[in-house]
């Protein structure tokens, strides 16, 4: 009997909205179809409307939780077309925070993916451990989410010597906490057998699929930005890029609590090698006609940005290409095969942001050229499909 | 006489009849909400009543009031009836088990084997009321409630047997007694209590082994389609059951309530509520298995551990 | 696991019942923001500078008055830092609840000075 099951938009596996058509045999998924476009917000095409300096703020809310790592891709990108230089110790603290907020986002997803599990304590456990370093945050720049930290030409708050101490105690006690999460996840039986040997993706697949971030890195490839092409204060700092050979949601289990660990000693070096100077330059309004790129890496894996600029004071054209867009692909190959209880499992494996991922592009698929829509032709076609859907 | 026409009537209706147990199964779903709270470090309920104790009535209220949607495609007389079923046959074991002193109200020679029946009765139901919803995820919770018989129920009964045929009768009331003159059935045979509780906890649908109504993958499984009075009714059966679960493995194992009639239901609660701890507690400890894995374990494991307790029970004599 | 499950019965719950309890705002929490009126010179530059459009300029110059509407801030504290004449300060007032939409909006205005003949 073959079933044909959706998985949302609504549903409570998935946090946000994504529908996926799954075809079921015996409880076994033979072919899987995936639908985006119910968060579609529109902020490429708002961007051609404000100046640069308000669409940091943008920036900020294209994600509620990898929101730093947009704002830092951003800055970085109107950076490099105003060829600006920014001061040292603006660019460490740009790093304390990305770190922070990678660690912020595991302990998030550690608890979402137990919750998918079944397994309520443990998610009870770990989003109590992420209100340490919420705090943390809050006390460093004033908010909880959507920290308005980074900007042209710098950061706009400082950290100061008593916050220096407080963080450092902190620190300790995620340590200890991320070490017990080691403990529990490499031995609790019931975890063991619903994690390991799920959701396989072996590294030549995927290297052909252009998976990122650490579900390309439990895979065995080493693949990060942040060694790569550095960019901000990692040039400077010495890190391990952690990769298991499993393959499995196991290892991308054990990958994102050991790179928990890894962000804790980054952030401890940071502190202490930090270098006293300004932490912001004056940037000029109007930018200079030129395109860039920059590529930060994002809790969730590469994360990409283009601008095109015209020498006016907005830009001309900006593209976002969110991590969770490039690992659509590996998971439409990881969820064939798989049991119908693993569903959840797997797709919160790669830690799904669908906010971030929203964008259109229309490929004629005949003469394999991009087209692009204006504001009209959506609204035309938006009334051609209700009129022919409903007989009117 | 008419005194002892009364007499009956008090006990059937009020103590320890219907009046007794229905708030015993409220008191037990908060207490048991309350331990799975303080384990995972935030309150529980808190607000209706003292420390939250009218939480699981305003809850039975609160839903008998909403909405009462039946789906078009669905079987109409299984699906209406199903609820009222279940409640029935969760509240008629409880007569069974005594509580005040070691006689049951309702006591004769093979009232295990009835009790025995009736459960899996329970999860025909489960299964029957998951296929008249006409439901994608419904069919699948109803599918994966009938696997998950095939797993637990052979271990659950051949546990169940050990201590009657220890005590040598086919009645709760008789296996009460023969423990209070002996020892508990704890000490004398540790096996079949481990194997008991275990599928218990799989008999009663909860983590780790709730997988036909898996939250996270089916959305409620068979539940999806009741709504308004007949969910009311089904969350009410679900309490009776964790209600009989843990009488049973009070009387079955750790030596029912003894003493006179005024200090019996004191021990007999004080018991139930160590095995609601210990329920809640392997509840907060575990994640949830796949269909699988349950079939796989309950074999490997569960129904031989059962066969070597029948066994030693035969070798050692006891 | 059981040994940290045991461990938590003892602690109190780290639960805030809010709204009988409160949570203190740290130093520089990024909240609502105010004018002190008599400073504003009228440049726009606040006006330029908001992501949300929140502020309106009324008027012209040292007797331009400010409307300032609350739902549309993002309290992101960009006219605080680019105030010629600090004119613009933060509060610490983050839990706004509001009855209607015209309650969002406040409206500074300035003293009007007396005739003297």
């Amino acid at each position: 009997m073959t079933f044909e099951i959706p998985f949302g938009p609504q549903h409570p596996a998935l946090e946000e909205p994504i529908n996926f058509m799954f075809k079921i045999e015996e409880e076994r998924v033979v072919n899987v179809k995936p639908r985006l476009g119910y968060v579609h917000r529109g902020i490429e095409k708002i961007a051609e409307n404000r100046n640069y300096q308000q669409l940091v703020y943008l920036s900020e809310r294209i994600c509620g939780i990898c929101s730093f790592a947009h704002a830092l891709c951003y800055s970085q990108v109107v950076e490099e077309l105003l060829d600006l230089k920014i001061p040292e110790r603006a660019k460490f603290i740009r790093t304390i925070v990305a770190e922070m907020e990678r660690i912020q986002n595991h302990y998030l997803w550690l608890g979402l993916t137990a919750k998918e599990m079944g397994f309520e304590t443990l998610f009870m456990y770990a989003w109590r451990d992420r209100e340490t370093i919420i705090e943390m945050l809050d006390m460093i720049s004033g908010k909880r989410v959507n920290y308005g930290m980074s900007t042209i030409g710098g950061v706009r708050r400082d950290i100061t010597e008593p916050m220096i101490k407080r963080m450092e105690e902190s620190l300790n006690h995620l340590e200890a906490r991320a070490e017990y999460y080691t403990k529990v996840c490499t031995k609790d039986p019931s975890i063991l057998k619903r994690t390991v040997g799920i959701g396989i993706l072996r590294p030549r697949e995927a290297r052909a699929l252009c998976a990122v971030g650490p579900t390309a890195r439990a895979s065995g490839i080493p693949r990060d930005v942040r060694a790569d092409e550095p960019y901000a204060a990692y040039g400077e700092i010495s890190f391990k890029v952690v990769t298991y050979r499993g393959c499995d949601v196991a290892s991308r289990m054990y990958v994102r609590i050991d790179e928990i660990k890894e962000s804790i000693k980054i952030i401890r070096y940071a502190l202490k090698n930090m270098p006293e100077g300004p932490i912001r330059v004056k940037a000029p309004m109007r930018v200079p006609e030129g395109e860039a790129i920059s590529r930060v890496e994002a809790p969730r894996g590469e994360n990409l940005h283009f601008l095109k600029s015209n020498g006016t004071d907005k830009p001309e054209r900006w593209k976002i290409r969110a991590p969770t867009l490039a690992n659509l692909l590996s998971l439409c190959r990881m969820l064939m095969g798989v049991n119908l209880a693993d569903i959840p499992v797997v797709i919160a494996g790669i830690d799904p942001c669908i906010a971030c991922a929203e964008r259109i592009a229309l490929i004629d698929a005949k003469t394999k050229k991009l087209k692009v829509w204006e504001g009209k032709d959506l609204w035309r076609y938006a009334n051609e499909w209700y009129r022919k859907r409903y007989g009117l | 006489m008419v005194s002892e026409e009364i007499w009956a009537l008090i006990q059937i209706f009020l103590f320890p009849g219907f009046f007794f147990l229905f708030f015993l199964a409220f008191f037990t779903e908060w207490v048991d909400r309350k331990i799975v709270a303080k384990f995972q470090n935030r309150y529980g309920p808190l607000h209706v009543g003292p420390k939250g104790v009218l939480q699981p009535i305003a809850d039975f209220i609160k839903l008998l009031s909403k909405e009462d949607i039946t789906p078009r495609m669905a079987d109409k007389v299984p699906f209406n009836l199903m609820p009222v079923l279940l409640l029935s046959l969760a509240i008629t074991p409880l007569f069974c088990i005594p509580i005040v002193g070691s006689n049951a109200l309702v006591s004769f020679e093979g009232d295990l084997i009835a009790i025995m029946f009736i459960m899996s009765l329970i999860a025909v139901l489960v299964f029957i009321g998951g296929w008249a919803s006409t439901n994608r995820f419904s069919t699948i919770g109803s599918i994966r409630a009938g696997l998950q018989l095939f797993a637990y129920e052979i271990p659950m009964n051949l546990a169940m047997i050990g201590p009657a045929i220890a005590a040598g009768s086919l009645s709760i009331s008789k296996i009460v007694d023969w423990q209070i003159h002996g020892f508990w059935n704890l000490f004398i045979q540790p096996v079949g209590f481990a194997v008991l509780t275990i599928s218990l906890m799989a008999h009663l649908q909860r983590v780790p082994f709730d997988i036909p109504e898996a939250e996270s993958e089916i959305v409620s499984g068979w539940i999806v389609e009741f709504s308004g009075k007949k969910l009311a009714l089904i969350r009410l059966a679900k309490d009776f059951e964790f209600v009989l679960a843990s009488a049973l493995i009070v009387s079955l194992f750790l030596g029912g309530p003894y003493g006179p009639w005024y200090i019996s239901p004191i021990i007999y609660l004080a018991k139930f509520f160590i095995c609601v701890f210990i329920l809640s507690n392997l509840r907060a400890a575990f994640a949830r298995y796949r269909i699988d894995h349950l079939l796989a374990g309950a074999w490997k494991y569960l129904t031989p551990l059962a066969l070597l307790q029948i066994f030693l029970i035969k070798v050692l004599g006891v | 696991m059981e040994d940290d499950m045991f461990r938590n019965l003892k602690e109190k719950p780290v639960t805030i019942q809010f709204p009988y309890e409160h949570v203190e705002p740290v130093e520089g929490v990024r909240a609502k923001v105010s004018w002190d009126i008599d400073k504003c010179i009228g440049c726009r530059l606040c006006v330029t500078i908001c992501p949300g459009n929140a502020i309106q300029l009324v008027g012209r110059g040292r007797q331009a008055e400010i409307k300032y509407n609350v739902g549309r801030c993002i309290l992101c504290g960009e006219c605080v830092d680019v105030c010629p004449t600090k004119a613009i300060y933060a509060t610490k007032e983050f839990e706004l609840v509001f009855n209607n939409r015209r309650g969002m909006i406040t409206h500074f205005r300035r003293k009007k000075r007396k005739r003297t003949s």
